[in-house]
């Protein structure tokens, strides 16, 4: 030892002295730089997507990831560039909804690498992780959000137009997380049905917006009505028992057609969220047992029928969403 | 002051209060203590419910250095002002909210506080 009056506690005494680190505070400087690393990638990858829209509700099962699926196939059959996150790790169904079942997480030079769905949109699903689609994945919370990071880090995107991002049900930590690591998200878009459970949950969910600090770009009604088309004598009235022992009637055309829009729950509960709260309504979803045929074999309604009634409604919803963004893009405002 | 809100175009950070100016050339302004007393996040807007708590938060909010905040906008429909004291910053001021303010209105339009974003 030297002389020095000073004594020092050196926790490797025994050990030779002047040979760098040790293994564990090699360890722990690799892990530092590694975190660096990773958020620098992801202010990189913040820059390199224009638009980042995360898709969220306070229920389950109201829809986010037809949704989510829908916009982004929506934009990209605008010729955009499109993305897609999965964060769900409980119960990741994009995938399936993106024709990517069984894919598996591509890995390459150390980068994540995103697998291709249809019309090209870009997918990042946690059920790329699993081995066996039917084991859920229980994952304590700080690795999860650790997973998280690292999915969001790590991805190799390249350029997009839009990246939407779609949530496990109700106001956890994932968004928080998501909300902390990406930046200038644009804003979150609100699903809902009709009923009023899943009303008082937006509303929920609209308060949590405020708290992540990421703005609500609005509120989209899904599961709206649904349209029954069918065919009668020419002008003839044609009268339909609706849901509460309701009856609608409509008139068939000269040929025939008739086509009526059956309310299946309470209508107008989107909008009326979006006007207690001031934020914007972005429109209307209609109730479509193809959506779900999308969920089984992999073709999304808006792919095998570009043109039919769904894929206009989510066309317009891109639409009210574009102009959110757009609005505040070139905002007029000048801030001194 | 105007049943429909004009747009806002001009906000300008001054010492102690903003100055805005509105499409149809109103000029008003909001002192800074002002704005952060009617802040709309789910912890202040319940102290202005009572009078004594409401007090209390406009005193803790004179109390602060006041000093110029950075202006956030978000989406196209409100602004959140970030201060680099300890107080409060995060609620999210609607224009409307901003608009009553100017022209000296209670943005709560009387209403007590009930859990809602604003
Ligand atoms: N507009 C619609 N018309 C008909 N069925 C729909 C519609 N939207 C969603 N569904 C069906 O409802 C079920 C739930 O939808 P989805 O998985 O998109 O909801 P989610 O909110 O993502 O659920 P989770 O909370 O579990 O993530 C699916 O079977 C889906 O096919
Ligand atoms: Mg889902």
């Amino acid at each position: 030892m030297s002389d020095s009056p000073v004594s020092v506690h050196n926790p490797n005494e025994g050990q030779p002295q002047d040979e760098g680190p040790s293994a564990a505070q090699q360890k722990q400087m690799e892990q530092a730089y590694a975190q660096m690393k990773r958020k620098m990638s992801m202010q990189e990858i913040g820059k390199k997507i224009k638009h980042k829209i995360m898709v969220l509700s306070g229920k389950g099962g109201v829809g986010k990831s037809t949704v989510s699926t829908g916009l982004a196939l929506s934009l990209a059959q605008q010729g955009h560039k499109v993305g897609i996150l999965d964060i769900d790790i409980t119960g990741p169904n994009v995938p399936k909804m993106m024709g990517l079942d069984g894919k598996r997480l591509h890995v390459e030079g150390g980068r994540i690498h995103p697998a291709q769905g249809h019309l090209g949109v870009k997918v990042i699903s946690m059920a790329f992780l699993l081995d066996d689609d039917d084991t859920p994945v229980v994952w304590r919370g700080p690795i999860k959000l650790g997973a998280i990071q690292q999915f969001i880090g790590d991805v190799e995107w390249g350029n997009l137009d839009y990246l939407v991002i779609d949530f496990p049900p109700g106001t956890s930590d994932e968004p928080l997380t998501v909300a902390q690591s990406l930046p200038d998200i644009d804003g979150m878009v609100i699903v809902t049905t009709p009923q009023d459970v899943a009303l008082m949950d937006s509303r929920k969910s609209i308060g949590f917006a405020e708290s992540l600090k990421v703005p609500v770009l609005g509120v989209v009604e899904n599961m709206s009505g649904y349209t029954i088309n069918g065919k009668s004598a020419p002008n003839s009235t044609v009268e339909i028992a609706g849901p509460g022992g309701k009856s609608i009637s409509t008139q068939a055309d000269d040929e025939g057609n008739f086509s009526v829009v059956v309310d299946i729950f309470k209508k107008g509960g989107g909008k009326n969220t979006a006007e207690e709260f001031s934020v914007p309504y972005l429109g209307a979803l209609p109730f479509d047992p193809g959506f779900v045929r999308g969920g089984d074999d992999g073709v999304h309604r808006i792919v095998s029928e570009p043109e039919g009634h769904s894929a206009k409604a989510f066309s317009e919803v891109v639409a009210a969403i574009q102009e959110q963004i757009g609005a505040s893009e070139s905002s007029s405002l000048e801030i001194i | 002051m105007a049943e429909i809100m004009p747009k806002l175009t001009r906000l300008e950070r001054r010492k102690s209060d903003l100055l805005l100016t509105y499409e149809s050339g109103d000029e008003l302004s909001v002192e800074y203590v002002d704005l952060r007393h009617a802040c709309p996040c789910a912890k202040c807007a319940p102290n202005r419910n009572e009078d004594q708590t409401s007090i209390d938060l406009r005193e803790s909010v004179e109390k602060l250095a006041n000093k110029k905040p950075k202006v956030v906008t978000i989406g196209n429909y409100a602004l959140s002002f970030e201060w680099e004291d300890q107080g409060c910053s995060s609620g999210i001021y609607r224009f409307e909210r901003i608009w009553a303010l100017a022209n000296n209105k209670d943005p709560d339009n009387g209403k007590p506080y009930v859990h809602g974003p604003w």
